[in-house]
């Protein structure tokens, strides 16, 4: 039941996850108010229970206190001995391996890899049935937990301040992701925007920055795109991996394009994306080949760059 | 002229208010067009973006611009990630079911200006 399960230890898991493992207890994991049959069922009635609740470990237990467990197994051999009217009690596990819920989820952990259970009870200080933990409670809980920590960071990773005006970033274009396309450029202008610099430079960097982040989601099978802001200069570097461009001249001309009518129907295609940056650039750089990629590098300069364009 | 004359002479709805004030910016000129390369060359500071449109793109070329608003033509359903987009890009967001060259005519006699010089 245990093979699968990742490797846990602390010398090799993210900082996050080796807390939340040692620092999460067992009472927040586990599957709590049991299911339970007294000791005086029947098996039948055992089978019956575990059938209709779709599980694999049902706890013998009275008032809390914990007697056994019947498990599959046992459920097997007792209807290979057809002796499913006996007592539970004459079939059930009694010798169980329990958890308690104050423990660690790290706890659990171990005990997973070092017996050959699917489930634990959980006990309460007062050694009272609590719960049941299987590998699934932990795995749940797990990528709940990651799900919530992965988005905190991406979140910090997008409102990360700055101090200065001084910045540089990467970001990743995959092709036909509409969705994300035009994040890098917004992103942009908002620091620009955060910084005061006048709204005719921020307009043509993103006029750059857009045609260029949306050429690669259009065009190419994906890229990055980097920023480099100094107080002099916005550098905005595209490169992506292909196809290429087929005709330089062709596409440097207003109105060429590739785009079918479904990149059109978006709004996008009107083949002024490249001549667009060129016309709003201080300085630009065009190279492609085919089969390998294309890489387009654009300036625009925040002391003396050409004030008409935008 | 700024947005919620707008709303009240077309008519148009108001979908997303953008910040406090967001209405009552002055429209400094209309663009109306549906292709981003156009929006990104013509548009000017202040502009009003008059689209039949209803993409997120158009959301992020508008912020992007610096336009006021931006007002969907023909009753074009709006996908709420648009809806989300323009809300968290406090970008007016309004919505009437006029055809476009009626909702231009329309804002032309409301007193909406025309783009400044050489646009």
């Amino acid at each position: 039941m245990n093979r699968g399960l990742p490797d846990l230890s602390v010398e090799r898991s993210p900082l996050s996850l080796v807390e939340m493992i040692y620092s999460t207890p067992i009472r927040e994991v586990m599957t709590g108010d049991p299911i339970a049959v007294r000791r005086s069922e029947t098996m039948r009635a055992a089978q019956e229970l575990m059938r209709e609740k779709s599980i694999s470990g049902l706890p013998v237990a009275e008032d809390g206190r914990l007697y056994g467990i019947v498990s599959i197994h046992d459920l097997i051999l007792t209807i290979q001995s057809d002796q499913l009217d006996q007592p539970v009690e004459r079939h059930m596990t009694d010798h169980v391996v329990t958890l308690e819920e104050a423990m660690p989820l790290s706890m659990a952990i171990a005990y997973f890899g070092k017996y050959p259970f699917g489930r634990f009870p959980v006990l309460d200080a007062r050694q009272r049935l609590a719960g049941i933990l299987t590998v699934r409670d932990i795995n749940v809980t797990l990528i709940d937990r990651l799900m919530r920590d992965v988005t905190r960071y991406e979140s910090m990773l997008e409102s990360e301040p700055l101090p200065g005006l001084a910045f540089t970033r990467v970001f990743h274009a995959r092709r036909h992701d509409f969705e994300q396309g035009g994040k890098a450029s917004t992103a942009l202008k908002r620091h620009l925007s955060d910084h005061r610099v006048r709204r005719e430079l921020i307009k043509r960097v993103a006029i750059a920055a857009y045609e260029l982040e949306m050429n690669q989601v259009v065009h190419s099978i994906g890229g990055t795109l980097s920023f480099d802001v100094s107080p002099e200069r916005v550098g905005i570097l595209a490169q992506d991996r292909g196809p290429g461009i087929a005709d330089m001249d062709l596409a440097m001309t207003e109105g060429y394009t590739t785009a079918d009518d479904w990149i059109k129907s978006l709004g996008f295609g009107a083949g002024l994306g490249l001549p667009n940056v060129k016309r709003v650039a201080d300085e630009f750089y065009l190279h492609s080949e085919l089969g390998i990629g294309t890489t387009v590098k654009a300036v625009i300069r925040l002391d003396t760059g050409k004030e008409n364009g935008a | 002229m700024n947005l919620s004359d707008v709303k009240n002479k077309l008519p148009a709805e108001n979908i997303v208010a953008g910040e406090d004030e967001g209405m009552a910016r002055a429209i400094g000129g209309v663009v109306a067009s549906d292709l981003m390369s156009d929006v990104l060359v013509s548009a000017k500071e202040d502009c009003l973006l008059v689209t039949s449109l209803a993409s997120e793109q158009m959301i992020r070329t508008a912020d992007l611009v610096g336009a006021v608003g931006v007002l969907v033509v023909n009753g074009k359903p709006l996908p709420p990630s648009l809806v989300s987009l323009a809300r968290s890009l406090a970008m007016p967001l309004l919505r009437t079911r006029m055809p476009k060259y009626e909702t231009c005519l329309a804002l032309a006699k409301a007193g909406c200006a025309e783009q400044g010089e050489g646009a």
